[in-house]
């Protein structure tokens, strides 16, 4: 039992790393948590949904129209909302994405309510691929595993190896500096957004077949991939993702060993433990900002 | 700041303005009042429900649609009694601190005659003391609680079977007719699944047995691995299954993935079995599932077949299934009790008409109602899911015998 939660656990979790990875460049970037990016997830995830079953699509056409969509949508929040912000503070700004939630939600409830759906994937969330004496695998964990970690190293290098990463973290570090010398740092900040957004859909789409569809699907996964953005430390970009791996492990170790009761509560604890003892999380460090 | 000021007796005199409209609808609408009884004319009875056609409760709002559909049948075919039903319907997106004002407009700028439906615990509990208060007969309230009929309240008549009593019918039939030795329970940890397993129990502790695992689940969790991992450890061979539909397929699901194929067994709450069906791509097959009337897939049946014409004729882009079913069934004993009455429509008569049904049949759901019972029924009949719309039976009626009053303090108590 040991070896298959370990795997379930570890495939849970690549889907908080990518959530909480969605939250930390936006975050790096802003210095603002983006709660609306659940909700876009989720949006995404109906996109793809009615790619696929309305419209027929192949699945990689259906895909291709889901990031376009989801890069669009994270630059919408960005142009739109975020930089119309007259003065902004992080609160300010932590505000007008809680609301663009609550209007992406109140959307999504209206336009496909009722019903939950089940998305069709081409790889499958029954199906064992993989089986020995210690785990089973699916197609859909298999596909999450290696679409997560390709999703990791495709930020990871253009962040890291390419102008607009450099770029990133120049408007990170020094927006008015950056703008002094010729990065449009309002491009670069609504780009930032986007690439966010279509990180977030990933998760949407991956978790989709499990969780089955609706407005709601998206609120737990987020709050475990905020946890986990916290636990790893919001703005270290591998801290995150072994943030992800870490709290899906902890909780179902905790939740088969020790209370399942309390599970649920873990993530929250996590929370708790790490604002109060290493704010900056396990990775990242601890910056004291002088005034 | 003039500006504000503006914005402010502009408001203030939009505001006033409404209230008199609206005091003046309501002294227009008692004037035409043929008699002396709120929200029926000559012509038109008004009644009122709730329920959530929005946000995540919205499948169970079909319910509701399916009442609408029903009414709106009766009114095609002349209505009761020559008069027509006029069903107002709100959205409470399944949120209290909706169904209050809500349910308060229905009564006061509405003037419904009764309430019919109304849907989920907690939206009608938040309602339960002021339509009690206001004296307003309400027919089923759309929950397993036990609230509504205990201790008995003279206006509001329940018909759904009490989730204590489920949980005791399913824990009967599996150890009576499938031989279970170890069965474990994946349940909502709220009201709901708690009254489950206490009833469950209760059954277990006659045998001198125990659950094998008892696993709570939180209406929000998703990822149920550890869950699972309890349930085959402790090697159950029936599941009782008391979550939303979301967390019965992960569940499900999950099980199959590690290899663990107990017999489930469903709680009402996941008997849209075209639905669970569709969700768990068939894996829902074989699960067996209770019902308290004909399933609304017997098709051969004419009054299933009727009603399903129905639906489809007023909600066509709708899908048809237990929970549109439920409405017209739930409807159904406040038609008959309006056609009992005849033409004199009082709300004492409703009630009385209402505590006259005594074995009295509504599609395999046998009501009994009295002065002193307010609760319609307290068996199920077992089916199981042979595919997304084809089902066989497994049991016939089971009675739950429970001392319904003692499970009712142990879950009180817990």
């Amino acid at each position: 039992m040991l070896g298959q939660l370990i795997v379930s656990s570890l495939v849970v979790g690549s889907i908080y790393a990518l959530l909480a990875l969605a939250m930390s460049i936006t975050y790096k970037a802003s210095e603002v948590p983006n709660f609306a990016q659940g909700e876009m997830a989720m949006i995404s995830t109906f996109m793809a949904f009615v790619m696929l079953s309305s419209y027929g699509l192949p699945f990689y056409a259906a895909m291709l129209i889901t990031v376009v969509f989801a890069f669009v949508l994270g630059l919408l929040l960005e142009f739109l909302f975020l930089r119309r912000a007259k003065m902004p503070t992080p609160l300010n700004l932590i505000v007008i994405t809680i609301g663009f939630q609550l209007m992406l939600y109140g959307f999504a409830g209206w336009k496909w309510g009722s019903d939950q759906r089940q998305i069709n994937l081409p790889f499958s969330e029954s199906k064992v691929i993989f089986q020995n004496d210690i785990f089973a695998l699916t197609e859909l964990n298999l596909a999450t595993l290696i679409i997560a970690v390709v999703v990791l190293v495709v930020i990871y290098l253009l962040i890291q190896r390419t102008k607009l990463g450099l770029a990133m973290k120049a408007c990170q570090q020094n927006i008015n500096a950056s703008r002094m010398n010729g990065i449009s740092a309002n491009r670069i900040m609504a780009i930032t957004f986007g690439i966010s957004s279509v990180v977030g859909a990933m998760a949407g789409i991956l978790v989709a077949p499990i969780l089955t569809l609706d407005p709601s699907m998206m609120w737990d996964p987020l709050l475990k991939g905020f946890a986990a953005a916290v636990l790893g430390g919001m703005k270290s970009l591998h801290g995150v993702v072994i943030g992800g791996l870490l709290l899906g492990l902890v909780e179902n170790l905790f939740g088969f060993y020790i209370s399942i009761e309390f599970k649920s509560v873990v993530a929250f604890a996590i929370i708790v433990l790490i604002l109060y003892f290493k704010p900056s999380g396990l990775f990242d460090k601890h910056y004291v900002r002088k005034v | 700041m003039k500006r504000y000021t503006l914005h402010l007796v502009a408001s203030l005199v939009l505001a006033l303005g409404m209230w008199s409209c609206g005091g003046g609808e309501a002294g227009g609408t008692d004037e035409a009042a043929a008699g002396n009884t709120t929200g029926v004319t000559d012509t038109e009875i008004v009644i009122g429900s709730f329920g959530p056609l929005t946000g995540p409760a919205a499948l169970w709002g079909n319910i509701m649609k399916g009442m609408d559909a029903c009414f709106k049948m009766i009114n095609d075919e002349g209505g009761i009694n020559g008069r027509q039903i006029k069903f107002v319907m709100k959205d409470d997106a399944y949120d209290p601190s909706r169904t209050v004002p809500a349910v308060r407009e229905m009564v006061q700028k509405d003037e419904v005659y009764a309430f019919v439906g109304g849907i989920g615990t907690a939206p009608c509990m938040s309602v339960m003391e002021y339509i009690v208060e206001e004296d307003i007969p309400w027919i089923s309230p759309i929950t397993g609680a036990t609230h509504w009929s205990m201790p008995i309240k003279k206006n509001i008549f329940s018909v759904l079977p009490y989730y204590i009593d489920e949980g005791v019918i399913q824990a009967k039939y599996a150890i009576d007719s499938l031989g279970s030795k170890k069965i474990g329970i994946i349940y909502q940890n709220d009201d709901v699944g708690k009254s489950a397993v206490v009833g469950a129990k209760s059954v277990l502790r006659e045998r001198g047995m125990e659950f094998v695992a008892e696993v709570p689940v939180e209406i929000t969790d998703t990822d149920l691995s550890s869950h699972v991992a309890r349930l085959k450890d402790a090697e159950a061979d029936v599941v009782l299954l008391w979550t939303l539909p979301r967390q019965g397929v992960i569940t499900v699901t999950n099980a199959k993935v590690i290899n663990f194929e107990p017999q489930y067994i469903a709680s009402f709450i996941l008997s849209d079995m075209g639905l669970m069906h569709n969700l768990t791509k068939g894996a829902w097959e074989g699960v067996i599932f209770g019902s308290f009337a004909t399933p609304p897939y017997q098709y051969d049946d004419p009054i299933v077949a009727k009603y399903k014409s129905a639906f489809a004729k007023y909600y066509p882009e709708d899908r048809w299934g237990v929970f549109p079913y439920g409405g017209f069934l739930y409807a159904q004993p406040f038609i008959d009790a309006l056609k009992k009455m005849g033409d004199n429509v009082t709300r004492e008569g409703l009630i009385a008409a209402m505590e006259g049904f005594k074995n009295y049949d509504v599609h395999g759901l046998t009501i009994n109602y009295g002065p002193d019972d307010h609760q319609a029924t307290r068996s199920m009949q077992l089916l199981r899911c042979k595919g997304a719309e084809d089902f066989e039976f497994v049991s016939d009626y089971i009675d739950s015998d429970s001392d319904i009053e003692g499970l009712v303090k142990e879950l009180e108590a817990l």
